[in-house]
């Protein structure tokens, strides 16, 4: 479903994230990327979800190739197909919870009674439902955790990226948002997570542990 | 927005002055001060050629004891070579000896004095002077009238002790406009003593004024515009890092660069467009309600100074608020969208990092 093929990714000042990556990854699979910080785990993640494109090779995801789609259609391609939950959340902090579990939706013109069926969906989902007027400022990190994830999941994705997820929890929070990737596991979504916590290292539901260093893949354990 | 308020007020009030007076003004001068004209005078003008009406009045201030400055006039009642306005009231009202017309206002001033039906006006040598509200008149379109109280020549004699012959000035209207110059010289002539005032001449005080007015307002508004820009220059000089993240964020979830233009678009217009008309209404009520304090009397220093009746009435220029529109929502409009355009068009994976 996921494939890169001879993927290096250099950016601007000749630093070299990924060196001749070539992956593949099957749907509804579970993925732990794993390295250190700056292995280049977060550059893959954002080649897939089309965020940014390589230097060389090719990013093709459902047959799409992604690395070529100029950035109007990347745009709608993540609003279809990916979800990402972001390390830092990566909330609009002014805006309320509703609305921010819906953003994705807002370009795409839905009807109202759709949105709001997909809003209540998510906020019963993730036990948020007496928070969605308050402003996401006002909530703790695990309740803001929570409303991002409502938002990777509100556009229904066949792919979920997470990036660093509980770099920011505590570990009873780390085990709440893993039992949540669980559930999604659950609903056939391919999850790809990239982390350096060894919470996810010792998962019996991961399928694939994927270990990156220096932008080289060094060991992939299935 | 306020300084065009002020300015357009300032600029249709002194015109609507000139608008009605007489083609020429005479004031008698004595000592170098004003002094009143004798009604003799008026056969002698009339025989000048080229004047079609030569008549006297008396116009002048009547303090009242809160201060506000009555204009009083009187007027002989059968006449209608007054300006239009006194022309009317003329018409409608029969104004007897012993009664005035008076304007809502002034009754309004009286009534909180339980003055309904009468006024006692104090003359110069302390006596009372009864007069009875024949009427009152509105001047909601005619604001430079608020004060204005009209009741016949003896009357207003009596309330300033003038003499039977005398009046405060005398009008001049000429047949062809073109001779107005031509006859003054020839009042000058005659009355050498006396102050000889043309209508142009009084059109040209009001615009000196008027021009020393504009050059505080061209000062004042340059400095506002220049503060606008600069704030402008630094809103197009680059996004905050908040809003960069803010469209990194739209970006990684699936929006388009249009998306994020046409959010910021609406997003820029309901802030511009709130911000132009809430300064509308904030510079309205500062200058017609609260009668514009500390910038008022910059801008009517001179004006008061020369003892003018002046009221900020509302009269607004729609061509001044639509430059203020253009001067101000496109521009802001520009800031908002082009460093935001140039974000959402850039890569979004930094969000990722």
């Amino acid at each position: 479903m996921i494939r890169l093929e001879g993927v290096t990714k250099e950016f601007d000042g000749g630093v070299i994230a990924l060196s001749d990556i070539n992956l593949e990854l099957r749907e509804g699979e579970v993925v732990v990327l794993k390295g250190v910080s700056g292995s280049g785990k977060s550059t893959i993640l954002a080649l897939i979800a089309g965020l940014s494109k390589p230097t060389q090779g090719r990013v093709i995801v459902d047959g799409k190739e992604v690395s070529k789609l100029p950035d109007h259609f990347c745009a709608t391609f993540r609003r279809e197909n990916v979800g990402i939950i972001f390390q830092r959340y990566n909330l609009i902090p002014d805006l309320s919870v509703s609305d921010n579990i819906l953003l994705p939706l807002y370009p795409a013109n839905m009807p109202k009674e759709i949105l709001l069926e997909r809003l209540e969906k998510e906020l019963k989902a993730y036990h948020i439902e007496d928070k969605k007027d308050a402003v996401v400022k006002n909530l703790s990190g695990g309740q803001q955790q929570r409303v991002a994830i409502a938002r990777a999941n509100v556009n229904n994705p066949k792919i979920i990226l997470a990036d660093e997820p509980t770099a920011n929890l505590d570990e009873k929070l780390s085990r709440e948002f893993i039992e949540i990737l669980k559930e999604l596991k659950s609903q056939k979504r391919t999850i790809i997570v990239a982390t350096h916590d060894p919470l996810f290292f010792e998962l019996d539901f991961v399928d694939r542990f994927i270990t990156i260093a220096h932008g080289k893949i060094v060991d992939d354990n299935t | 927005m306020t300084l065009f308020f002020l300015s357009s007020t300032i600029s249709y009030e002194l015109s609507q002055k000139v608008k009605n007076m007489p083609d020429i003004t005479l004031t008698q001068m004595r000592a170098g001060r004003e002094a009143f004209v004798k009604e003799a005078m008026v056969d002698a003008v009339l025989e000048i050629e080229g004047v079609t009406h030569a008549y006297t009045y008396i116009k002048a201030p009547y303090r009242f004891k809160d201060d506000t400055l009555f204009e009083v006039v009187g007027v002989d009642p059968f006449e209608s070579f007054y300006d239009p306005f006194i022309n009317t009231l003329l018409e409608q009202n029969t104004l007897e000896s012993g009664s005035m017309l008076i304007s809502k206002d002034v009754a309004e001033k009286l009534l909180k004095a339980y003055y309904t039906k009468d006024f006692n006006f104090i003359t110069p040598s302390g006596e009372l002077k009864n007069l009875k509200i024949a009427a009152t008149f509105a001047t909601e379109q005619k604001p430079q009238y608020r004060w204005l109280v009209l009741m016949s020549k003896e009357d207003a004699r009596e309330v300033f002790a003038l003499q039977a012959d005398e009046a405060t000035t005398l009008a001049v209207d000429v047949a062809n406009k073109l001779e107005v110059p031509l006859v003054a010289n020839k009042l000058q002539e005659l009355y050498p003593n006396a102050k000889v005032v043309t209508k142009k001449e009084q059109q040209l005080t009001y615009e000196n004024i008027f021009n020393f007015q504009s050059g505080t307002f061209l000062t004042l508004f340059s400095v506002t515009l220049m503060t606008f820009f600069i704030i402008l220059y630094d809103k197009l000089s680059g996004v905050s890092s908040e809003e960069k993240r803010e469209i990194g964020i739209l970006k990684a979830i699936g929006w388009r660069i249009e998306d994020v233009l046409s959010a910021k678009f609406y997003e820029a217009f309901f802030i511009a467009v709130f911000a132009y008309l809430s300064g509308l209404v904030l510079a309205y009520l500062f200058v017609f309600y609260a009668k514009a304090p500390l910038l008022g009397n910059i801008f009517l220093h001179d004006i008061l100074l020369r003892s003018e009746q002046f009221v900020l009435e509302p009269h607004i220029e729609f061509f001044y608020l639509f430059l203020v529109f253009l001067l101000v929502v496109p521009l802001y409009f520009a800031a908002v969208i082009i460093p935001s355009w140039r974000v959402a068009t850039l890569d979004a994976d930094e969000v990722m990092r």
